[in-house]
C-alpha cells in the first residue's frame, strides 16, 4: 500500500487506499466518536491494510468543528488590547433573525472574567502608541496560570500591520505559563476586522490542545503498527498541511470531508480535459455546490461555524461551498397554509426515510425516488439494506398526497421537483450569480444522492455533460489523495492604488512567499515537483467595502504592472457584477499568495484497478418502471452494474447504473461513456428541458 | 387545500423569486459605495407587480423597509400609465410624502418585459451617503423643513429605452457632496434592477406568465393564512400603551407622546395611531408609509417573523393613521430623521400586547438607532470624510431569559456595527475603548442586556452630530422588572475644561485633545428582581455584568471573599425586602 485517506464523518469512516498499483480499496465502518482513532484502527484492521508499507496518511476529521459546536474545548483566556476585551462579546451587534424578538446572539467560547487586557497600543499604520507593559502582562498570565486556563489566545488591535506586541507577549506566556498552547493572532491571519480575527484566534486556542492530543495519539498508534510514513492534515482552504502544522493551528482544518470533496472533483475534471466544473455533493442531510474554475476551486475568505445568525466567524480561506438543506433523507411536509416544503429538516440516519422501515413516518426524497422507480428496493447500498417500497407509499400518500388532493406520482414528482429546484439554486449560487455561464461548464456529481439526481440538475441549467467519478459514495476520502502541500496568505495593506509604492508591494509579496516555501520544504522531505506560487492584489474602488483578487502574473509587481492589473480589476467587475468605472480611482486593500506543492501520485487519470469484466456490449440485469421526467413520465428502464461496464462502453438514455453506495440516472436522449480511467460521462441532449 | 396551481410549481417560483430579489441584493451590497449599504444594510430590494404590489423582498436588509416600496413605484404607475415605460426605462424616486422617509433613500426600479407585456419592476431602495440639503452625514437636528434636506426626485425617468438622461445625471452630481460615492450607488443600483429584470424575465418565460402570476396570487393567499391563523392565537380585546420621545430636535424641553392602541379581533388586527403626536417642527417625522412600517414590523414579529415579506403578510392587519400625525406628516414637514422614533412605536405596540400574550413579548429594548455621524477633512490626504457607525444596545428581558446585550434596534436586524480597525484605517480617528456597559441592564428576574461604551478622538479638527433619544422616558421592565438605564453621550475636555454631556446637537466641534463617549442603553428587565436565580446574579458579578453592589438589588448576598451565593443571607434579604415592599 502507498497511500491511505481517510475521512471522519458524522456517521461513517471512510478509507480509500491505493496501492502501488494504483488501484483503489475501500472501506466504510461506523465513526467511534469516543475515539476517533479507535474507528480508523478498525477501518484499517478490516481492509487489511500493511502500515508498514504505507508512506502517506492523509486525513480529514470532524474533530475541530465538533469540539466547537459541542463546546468541549479547553478552558481558555483571551488577551486584547486596553478598553477591547468586549469586542469578542460585542460581536458585530447583528441580528440576522430580523423579526424574531427571542433572537440568541453567538455565545462567546471563553467568558467575559477570562478575556483579559493588556496596556499597549499601535496604531493603523502599525506605530506604537503605547508601549507593551511587560510586568503587568506577566503577572496577569501567572493569574491566568494559578486558574488553570490551558490555553491562551491573544489578539492585539492592528497586529496585522505590526505583529511586535504580539509577538512579545507569546514570549512572556512561553517563560511564564510554558505549558499552556498559545495563538496569536497574526500567526493565524493578517486581515484587519479585530472581532472576526479575535473570534479565529479564540476558535484555534478553544480546540488547540484537543486537537493535538487527537493527532498524537493518532500518530502514536499508527507507529505502533509498523507505520514510518508522513501524516497529512486536510485543510479547509484545499490543501494539506503536515501534522506539526495541524497541531499549532487546527482553526485551518475546520472544514475537511466537504472540502476533499470538492478537490477530488477539480482534480477528475482535470484529468478528463474540463477545466471548469461544478462540485454537486448531496448525501443524506445537505447538497453542497462548488465552482472550480481553470482547474481551481473557488475560495471564500471567511465562514461562520455553526450557522451565520450565532455561529463563530473564521476569518481564513475556505473552499466557496453554497450549502443547502436538501439532501436524500430531508422530509417532505406542508405548512398550515397547505404550502409544500421540503427539508431543511432531514430524517438522517436514524429513524431515516420511511422506506428504510426503521420507524421513519415522515416522506423523504428517498422515498419519493424509490416510488418514481429511479432508486430500486432490492439493490440500494448494494443489497444490504432493502428499502420498503409499501412504507414510503404509505408516508408519501398520507402526507402529501391526500391532504393536497394529488395521486401518488404527482405527490412523489412534486417532491422531487422541489427538491432539484432548491439544487438548481446552490448550483446558480455559485455559477449563473457570479458571472459564469453553466454552458461552459461540466458537473461533477458525487456523494450517495448526487448522481441519481445530476442530469436533471444539469438540464435544468444547460450544463452539457455530467461527470460520475469512481467511488462517488466515498469520493472524499478518494478526493483527500489529490490534495497537495498548500498555504494561503492575506495580508492587509490598505493604500491609495493610483499612488501605490510598488517596492513596497513586492516586498510584502517577497515576504509571504518565503515564508510559504520554507513552511512547505520543511513538511514534505521528499521534493518531487517544484513548488507553485500564486500572487493576488485585492482592489476595489474607493469607498468600496468589498474587493476582488486580482491575480499577478508571476510573483512580481512593478510600476509597470499597474495598468495592466487596474484593467483587469475593472474587468473582472464588470463580468462579476454588470458594471465597471475606469475612471475611477483604485484602492488597494491587501495582497494575496497561494503556495502549494502537489503530493505526487493519487492523481485522477490513471485507469490501473478499472475493472472490465464485460466487452462493448452490455446487457442489462433487469429493467423496471422508473419516471423520466415531465415529457417521458415512466419508460421501462434498463438496469446496470456500474462494475460490469468496461472501459469506452458507451450506453443511451434512459439507463440507471447501480454500484453499492450510488446509483447513477441517464436520462432519455442522453448517453453516458465510461472513460478509460472509470468515470461515467453523461452527454445531456441538447434543447432538452428538465 | 387544494390550490388553482400545482403545489410543486408554486414553490419553485416562490423560491426563484426570493433567490432573484437575493441576488440583486448581492450585486448592490458588494458594489456600493458607502457603509451604509455594505456594512450598514441599509437598504431594500423588492419584486413588485403591475398594481404596485409587493411579489417578493430580499432576505434581510433593514426590517423597517417592510413591504413600503410599492407605493413609490405606484407612484410612477400613476404618473406614466403602464402603457408609458418600456424596455431599459430605469426610474429614480424619493418623493418624501410618498416614500415615507427621508432623501438619502432613492430608489430605483425598473420595468421587466415579457413581449409586449410588463409583468414585474424590480426595484432597489439604497441609503446614499448624501442628497444635497445643508446636512452632512446623518443625526442632523437642524431642519425644519424639507427643502433644507436636499433634492427630491419624484418618479424621474433617469433611463428612457435604455439611454441615459445625461442633464438628470448632471443636476443629480452638480447638488451633492460626495457625488463619486453616491453616482457609484446609483451605478450599483442600476446594475442590481437590469439583473433582476434578467432574472425574472428567465422564470416568466420559464412557466408562463400566468401560471407564473397564479403563483404569486397563491403565495401571497398562502402567507395571508397564516397570518390570520397568527392572529387568531391572540385573545380579542383592545389593549393600550403609551410612552414619549424626549424632543423633535427643535423643541428640546417638549416630549412628544407616542399613544398606541391595538385591537384584536378574531383573524384581524388594527393598530391605530390617532392618538399619537401631531407632526413636530424638527426632523423626526415620517410619511405615512413609515408609520404603516413600523406597525407591520411589530405585526410580522408577533406573525410571521420567519416566513419571506410579501404582500399577504400584511392582509389582516389594518393601520389607523389619520393625516398630519408625526407618523405620518405632510409637505414642507422635515424628515431628516424620520427613522428615529420608529423602535420606540414598534416597542410601544408590543407593550400594548404584553398582557394579550404575556409569553411572547420581552421587556422594551435600547429603542434608538445608536448611530452617530462624525465628519471633517483628513489633513493627511486633503480629502473630506464622513465616518457614519451604528452601534448595538441593550435588548429586554424576555419570559424565558436575559435580554441579549449589544444588539442593534429592532428597526435594524442585520445591521453591523463597524469594525474599529477598519475605521481607524478609513478614517483620521482614534478610539479609546469599546465595551459592554456594566449595570446598564434593568434589574429583573430575567434581565435586561447590555449596552455599550464607545470612547472616540479625532486626529483633526471635527464636528459630531449627536442624537441620543429616549433619555427621559427609559426602556421600561415588564411585570415587575425595572427600567434599564438610558443612553448618554459626553464630550470630555483633555484640556481641562469641563467636559459636556450632549444629547442632540448638531455640527458640533471637537478638537484633537477631546473625547467623545457614546453610551448605549440596557434594556427592561422582566418579573420580579428577587426571583432571579441567585446564581444568576453571582454568574453575573464574576462576568462584571453587574457590580456587586447592584446585586443587592436583587436581593442576592454574595460571599465577599469567594464571590458565592449565601443563600441563607438572600434568604433572610429577599423575605425583608418583600416586607418593605407591602408597606
Amino acid at each position: 500500500m502507498e497511500r491511505l485517506g481517510v475521512d471522519i464523518g458524522g456517521t461513517f469512516t471512510d478509507l480509500v487506499a491505493q496501492d502501488e498499483n494504483g488501484q483503489l480499496h475501500t472501506t466504510k465502518v461506523l465513526t467511534t466518536p469516543e475515539d476517533h482513532a479507535e474507528g480508523i484502527m478498525t477501518a484499517i484492521a478490516k481492509a487489511g491494510i500493511d502500515l508498514g508499507k504505507t508512506e502517506l496518511f492523509l486525513h480529514g476529521s470532524t474533530i475541530a468543528i465538533n469540539t466547537v459546536v459541542e463546546r468541549k474545548g479547553v478552558k481558555t483566556a483571551l488577551l486584547t488590547t486596553r478598553g477591547f476585551r468586549d469586542v469578542y462579546e460585542i460581536g458585530r451587534s447583528n441580528r440576522p433573525e430580523a423579526y424574531n424578538l427571542f433572537f440568541e446572539r453567538p455565545r462567546p467560547l471563553v467568558p467575559r472574567s477570562s478575556c483579559r487586557e493588556i496596556t499597549e497600543r499601535i496604531t493603523a499604520r502599525g506605530e506604537v502608541h503605547t508601549p507593551l507593559e511587560a510586568e503587568t502582562a506577566a503577572a496577569l498570565v501567572a493569574e491566568l496560570k494559578n486558574a488553570g486556563v490551558e490555553s491562551i489566545a491573544v489578539c492585539l488591535l492592528h497586529s496585522y500591520a505590526n505583529p511586535e506586541h504580539e509577538v512579545a507577549l507569546g514570549q512572556i506566556i512561553g517563560s511564564v505559563h510554558p505549558k499552556a498552547y498559545v495563538s496569536l493572532s497574526h500567526r493565524i491571519l493578517r486581515e484587519y476586522r479585530e472581532y472576526e480575527r479575535a473570534s479565529t484566534t479564540v476558535v484555534n486556542a478553544y480546540v488547540g490542545p484537543v486537537v493535538a492530543r487527537y493527532l498524537a495519539s493518532l500518530q502514536t498508534r499508527l507507529r505502533a503498527k509498523g507505520f514510518e510514513g508522513e501524516v497529512l492534515v486536510m485543510q479547509s482552504g484545499g490543501g494539506v498541511m503536515s501534522l506539526t502544522a495541524a497541531m499549532q493551528a487546527p482553526v485551518r482544518t475546520m472544514e475537511s470531508g466537504p472540502v476533499a470533496g470538492v478537490m477530488g472533483a477539480a482534480s477528475v475534471a482535470g484529468a478528463l480535459g474540463y477545466r471548469n466544473a461544478i462540485a454537486f455533493d448531496m448525501g443524506g442531510t445537505t447538497a453542497k455546490a462548488s465552482m472550480i474554475k481553470d482547474g481551481a476551486a473557488e475560495i471564500a475568505g471567511s465562514y461562520y461555524i455553526g450557522g451565520y445568525s450565532t455561529g463563530h466567524p473564521v476569518m481564513l480561506p475556505v473552499i466557496d461551498i453554497v450549502e443547502v438543506g436538501s439532501g436524500g433523507g430531508s422530509i417532505a411536509w406542508l405548512d398550515s397554509a397547505g404550502g409544500m416544503k421540503v427539508g431543511p429538516v432531514s430524517a438522517g440516519a436514524v429513524p431515516g426515510p420511511a422506506s428504510y422501515g426503521r420507524g421513519g413516518a415522515e416522506p423523504t426524497v428517498t422515498d419519493a425516488n424509490l416510488l418514481l422507480g429511479l432508486l430500486g428496493e432490492k439493490s440500494f447500498l448494494g443489497g444490504e439494506m432493502p428499502l420498503d417500497g409499501r412504507a414510503a407509499e404509505s408516508a408519501v400518500q398520507s402526507r402529501i398526497a391526500h391532504p393536497l388532493g394529488l395521486t401518488l406520482n404527482q405527490a412523489a414528482t412534486g417532491i422531487i421537483r422541489i427538491v432539484n429546484a432548491h439544487m438548481a439554486l446552490a448550483l446558480r449560487a455559485v455559477s449563473v450569480e457570479r458571472g459564469e455561464d453553466p454552458r461552459d461548464f461540466a458537473l461533477v456529481a458525487f456523494g450517495g444522492a448526487g448522481p441519481l439526481h445530476a442530469s436533471t440538475l444539469a438540464r435544468e441549467l444547460g450544463i452539457p455533460v455530467v461527470v460520475i467519478p469512481r467511488i462517488p459514495g466515498q469520493f472524499s476520502a478518494r478526493g483527500m489523495l489529490v490534495c497537495p502541500l498548500r498555504r494561503d496568505y492575506v495580508q492587509t495593506l490598505l493604500r491609495d492604488f493610483g499612488i501605490v509604492n510598488p517596492p513596497e508591494v513586492a516586498a510584502t509579496l517577497r515576504g509571504l512567499i518565503q515564508e510559504g516555501l520554507a513552511i512547505l520544504a520543511r513538511e514534505r522531505r521528499s521534493r518531487n515537483s517544484p513548488p507553485q506560487v500564486e500572487c493576488a492584489l485585492d482592489l476595489r474602488y474607493r469607498g468600496q467595502e468589498h474587493s476582488i483578487a486580482v491575480p499577478l502574473v508571476g510573483q512580481q509587481f512593478t510600476a509597470r504592472d499597474r495598468l495592466a492589473v487596474s484593467n483587469r480589476f475593472h474587468e473582472l467587475h464588470m463580468s462579476l457584477y454588470g458594471h465597471a468605472a475606469a475612471t475611477e480611482p483604485l484602492e488597494m486593500v491587501g495582497v494575496r499568495v497561494t503556495v502549494q506543492v502537489p503530493v505526487a501520485g493519487g492523481d485522477f487519470g490513471d485507469s490501473a484497478g478499472v475493472v472490465a469484466k464485460g466487452g462493448g456490449l452490455v446487457e442489462p440485469h433487469g429493467r423496471r418502471q422508473a419516471y423520466m421526467g415531465e415529457r417521458y413520465g415512466f419508460i421501462k428502464t434498463p438496469l446496470y452494474h456500474r462494475s460490469d461496464l468496461a472501459p469506452r462502453t458507451s450506453l443511451p438514455g434512459p439507463a440507471i447504473i447501480e454500484e453499492a453506495a450510488s446509483t447513477t440516472v441517464v436520462l432519455p436522449g442522453d448517453r453516458v461513456t465510461v472513460a478509460p480511467t472509470g468515470e461515467l460521462i453523461v452527454r445531456i441532449a441538447e434543447g432538452e428541458k428538465a | 387545500m387544494k390550490s388553482r396551481v400545482d403545489p410543486a410549481t408554486l414553490e419553485i417560483v416562490r423560491g426563484a423569486l426570493v433567490a432573484s430579489a437575493n441576488e440583486m441584493a448581492m450585486v448592490l451590497s458588494r458594489t456600493a459605495y458607502n457603509t451604509m449599504i455594505f456594512e450598514v444594510q441599509d437598504y431594500c430590494i423588492g419584486v413588485i407587480d403591475p398594481a404596485g404590489r409587493l411579489i417578493a423582498q430580499n432576505s434581510g436588509g433593514l426590517p423597517i423597509f417592510l413591504a413600503d416600496m410599492g407605493v413609490a413605484v405606484r407612484d410612477g404607475i400613476e404618473k406614466y400609465g403602464l402603457s408609458g415605460f418600456e424596455p431599459g426605462d430605469a426610474i429614480i424616486m424619493n418623493a418624501p410624502y410618498i416614500c415615507g422617509q427621508h432623501l438619502n433613500n432613492m430608489v430605483v426600479y425598473s420595468p421587466c418585459f415579457v413581449g409586449e407585456r410588463l409583468v414585474a419592476f424590480p426595484a432597489v431602495r439604497a441609503h446614499w451617503l448624501d442628497v444635497g440639503g445643508s446636512r452632512v452625514g446623518f443625526g442632523s437636528v437642524e431642519t425644519t423643513e424639507i427643502y433644507q434636506e436636499g433634492l427630491q426626485l419624484r418618479s424621474i425617468k433617469i433611463y428612457r429605452g435604455g439611454k441615459l438622461d445625461e442633464n438628470i445625471w448632471q443636476i443629480i452630481s452638480d447638488n451633492i457632496r460626495f457625488p463619486e460615492s453616491s453616482l457609484g450607488d446609483l451605478r450599483a443600483q442600476l446594475a442590481a434592477c437590469r439583473l433582476g429584470e434578467r432574472r425574472l424575465k428567465e422564470l416568466f418565460e420559464r412557466y408562463g406568465v400566468d401560471t407564473v402570476n397564479v403563483c404569486i396570487e397563491e403565495m401571497w393567499n398562502q402567507s395571508e393564512r397564516l397570518a390570520r391563523a397568527a392572529v387568531a392565537a391572540i385573545p380579542d380585546g383592545e389593549y393600550t400603551a403609551e410612552s414619549y420621545l424626549d424632543n423633535d430636535g427643535q423643541e428640546l424641553d417638549k416630549t412628544v407622546p407616542v399613544k398606541v392602541t391595538v385591537r384584536v379581533r378574531g383573524e384581524e388586527m388594527e393598530v391605530d395611531f390617532s392618538e399619537v403626536a401631531e407632526h413636530v417642527r424638527g426632523p423626526i417625522n415620517c410619511g405615512p408609509s413609515g408609520g404603516i412600517a413600523a406597525a407591520r414590523v411589530a405585526f410580522k414579529a408577533l406573525t410571521l417573523p420567519s416566513q419571506p415579506v410579501d404582500e399577504g403578510c400584511f392582509r389582516p392587519l389594518k393601520v389607523v393613521l389619520p393625516p398630519g400625525k408625526f407618523l405620518s406628516a405632510g409637505p414642507p414637514a422635515p424628515l431628516g430623521l424620520w427613522s428615529i422614533p420608529l423602535p420606540t412605536v414598534i416597542d410601544t405596540v408590543l407593550a400594548a400586547l404584553a398582557p394579550a400574550v404575556p409569553e411572547r413579548i420581552p421587556a422594551a429594548h435600547k429603542g434608538e438607532m445608536g448611530g452617530f455621524a462624525i465628519y471633517g477633512k483628513d489633513e493627511a490626504s486633503g480629502r473630506r470624510y464622513v465616518c457614519l457607525n451604528m452601534t448595538g444596545g441593550g435588548w429586554g428581558g424576555r419570559p424565558r431569559g436575559d435580554g441579549p446585550n449589544a444588539a442593534v434596534s429592532i428597526c435594524q436586524g442585520d445591521v453591523r456595527n463597524t469594525p474599529i480597525e477598519l475605521l481607524e484605517a478609513r478614517y483620521p480617528l482614534f478610539f479609546d475603548y469599546f465595551s459592554l456597559r456594566p449595570d446598564s441592564g434593568g434589574a429583573g428576574r430575567f434581565r435586561g442586556g447590555l449596552g455599550v461604551e464607545l470612547a472616540v478622538r479625532a486626529r483633526y479638527p471635527a464636528a459630531v452630530n449627536f442624537n441620543i433619544e429616549r433619555t427621559k422616558c427609559p426602556p421600561w421592565g415588564l411585570w415587575g422588572g425595572r427600567p434599564g438605564t438610558v443612553g448618554e453621550a459626553r464630550v470630555e475636555r483633555a484640556s481641562g475644561l469641563p467636559g459636556e454631556s450632549v444629547t442632540k446637537r448638531t455640527r458640533y466641534p471637537i478638537v484633537p485633545e477631546d473625547r467623545v463617549v457614546f453610551l448605549t442603553a440596557g434594556g427592561g428587565g422582566w418579573g420580579d428582581p428577587l426571583e432571579r436565580e441567585p446564581e444568576a446574579v453571582a454568574r453575573d458579578v464574576r462576568g462584571g455584568y453587574i457590580s456587586s453592589g447592584e446585586a443587592a438589588d436583587y436581593g442576592v448576598v454574595l460571599d465577599p471573599a469567594t464571590g458565592e451565593v449565601n443563600l441563607k443571607a438572600t434568604e433572610t434579604l429577599r423575605a425583608r425586602l418583600r416586607r418593605e415592599r407591602k408597606k
